[in-house]
């Protein structure tokens, strides 16, 4: 059973549609990369899974059971955090506050001082910088405080929102190297990213997304083709 | 001495005020205009259950304005979330004309009055001056009051989600803050405070109005204004400086206090010029839930 199965997925905002049949499934401990031009409806894929906006129709199931048209507090207590883009941690709260925070949509709370010390040890920066206001932290380290937050929820599905957006190229590799340790634990990933190449190289497989639909889905084998990958990023005329 | 002391218990209790407000707002982006009716309803519940213990008659009050905001919220904020700023700030407008007239109705267009705490209008002599025992209760509740504020916003869970909720709803509500939960706590807990608004602003003037509560009210929202509209720091610190320099124009003006208001509307343009988004902004003003 997939652990996260999206069917039919139809979104938007008001009475503009963004996305158009969506369909796609995740298996535990895999990684799924879904790239795309700007408004190609990447983000708001993520926010329509995570509860945040509403779905016109189509379902979302997570472990079996349907989570569509949940609120977004109710769906990250099932098992889906969402790292949303720019991060949105909270810069005037300190490092362990906004952890805090986090355990707010963890079920069990009996571990939830383990699983704070279980993401330190994943990310060593937010141990030394526990008292730091969040808004002191660079670029790398609210990174990667965002994904922590997320983590300390205790997510079997974990949805990222351009996590290397405004990062130099070695905080980007940082990132994504913890982000193979949060994989190998089990934890399965959906990241959403322009840059389509970190993605394909990072994901089991990858989803081009264009208008609104599926344009193609690739291997990390069958992304070496540059040109059928600028061709299904861009459009059959690019 | 005295004007002093009148100064901080004054500051205090528009503190109080702004709190209740900023609390509200924090979570929804709506400035609560029937933030006003929640103080008069609780003055008119300690008028009338003055025959009971202080403590009782104020317990039933704070106990009505806490379920009144929680239905004010229930019944017509919660229906209006998701529309645009100036929709919900229309509708507490009319919410606050509508409480004002039901008020009317159920206890009459003329002031109703008991002497509240009798106690408390004598004066006392503490280190060879002459203090009102008002101003000193004043003062200790307001005191006490914001206290009790500040751990519960500082140290506890449920103020760890209002900072947060304040800054970010959205991203609050992606990380399992539940905004039905969270929302109906801070309209209770405003209520409540309202209740100890209106406590000791009958204390001061027993004479209860169906618009008994809309001055401090708007004096309030000018606070928050001043100290920065997205934080409840902010805001108790503008609500406190309001009341502050109002009791000392007031004090000190003489014949000219009718002018009272004007300097102090001047010292807020003033600043608003140095400080745009209040003394204590977070420049998130414009977001909404």
């Amino acid at each position: 059973m997939a652990i996260l199965d999206v069917r039919d997925l139809k979104s938007g905002y008001g009475k503009v549609d963004v996305l158009f049949g969506i369909s796609f499934t995740l298996e535990a401990g895999e990684s799924l990369g879904i790239v795309g031009p700007n408004g190609a409806g990447k983000s708001t894929l993520l926010k329509t899974i995570a509860g945040e906006i509403t779905t016109k129709s189509g379902e979302v199931n997570l472990q079996g059971a349907s989570i569509t048209g949940n609120k977004p507090e109710d769906i990250v207590r099932l098992g889906l955090s969402l790292v949303p883009e720019g991060r949105q941690i909270f810069s005037g709260l300190t490092v362990t506050e906004n952890l805090m925070l986090g355990l707010t949509g963890r079920r069990d709370k009996s571990s939830a001082k383990a699983a704070v010390e279980q993401v330190k040890s994943l990310f060593p920066v937010l141990n030394t910088h526990a008292d730091y206001q969040a808004g002191m932290l660079s670029g790398g380290q609210q990174q990667q405080l965002a994904i922590a937050r997320a983590l300390v929820a205790d997510p079997k599905v974990l949805l990222l929102d351009e996590p290397s957006l405004g990062l130099a190229p070695t905080v980007i590799a940082d990132v994504f190297s913890k982000l193979r340790e949060i994989t190998a634990s089990g934890t399965s990933v959906v990241i959403v990213e322009q840059r389509a190449h970190l993605v394909t190289a990072f994901a089991n497989k990858t989803l081009i997304l264009r208008a609104g639909k599926i344009q193609a889905s690739l291997t990390p084998e069958s992304a070496k083709d540059e040109e059928g990958l600028r061709r299904a990023y861009f459009g059959a005329n690019s | 001495m005295q004007p002093f002391l009148d100064a901080i218990s004054l500051g205090g209790t528009y503190a109080l005020a702004a709190l209740g407000l900023g609390l509200v707002f924090g979570v929804m982006r709506l400035v609560n205009f029937a933030h006003a009716e929640l103080i008069t309803i609780s003055a008119y519940v300690i008028v009338v259950t003055n025959d009971l213990p202080l403590i009782v008659s104020f317990g039933i009050a704070a106990l009505t304005a806490a379920l009144l905001a929680i239905l004010t919220e229930l019944t017509i904020y919660r229906r209006l979330r998701g529309t645009g700023p100036a929709i919900m700030l229309i509708a507490s407008f009319g919410l606050s004309v509508g409480l004002q007239k039901s008020f009317e109705l159920i206890f009459g267009a003329l002031p109703r009055s008991a002497a509240v705490a009798p106690w408390m209008t004598g004066s006392s002599e503490i280190a060879g001056l002459n203090i009102t025992v008002s101003s000193i209760v004043t003062v200790g509740l307001t005191v006490a009051i914001l206290l009790a504020m500040g751990f519960l916003v500082e140290q506890t869970n449920l103020g760890l989600q209002l900072r947060a909720a304040a800054t970010d709803f959205k991203t609050s509500r992606l990380l399992g803050v539940r905004s039905n939960r969270l929302i109906g706590s801070a309209f209770a807990i405003s209520g409540i405070l309202a209740a100890f608004v209106g406590f000791i602003l009958v204390v001061e003037n027993p004479q209860v109005d169906p618009m008994f509560g809309l001055n401090i009210t708007i004096l309030a929202l000018v606070g928050i204004v001043i100290g920065g509209i997205s934080s409840l720091r902010g805001a108790a610190l503008g609500g406190f400086i309001v009341g502050f320099i109002l009791s000392i124009l007031n004090t000190f003006l003489g014949n000219a206090r009718v002018y009272a208001y004007s300097y102090l509307f001047l010292a807020v343009v003033i600043i608003l010029l140095v400080r745009p988004g209040g003394l204590l902004s977070k420049g998130n003003e414009m977001e909404r839930v």
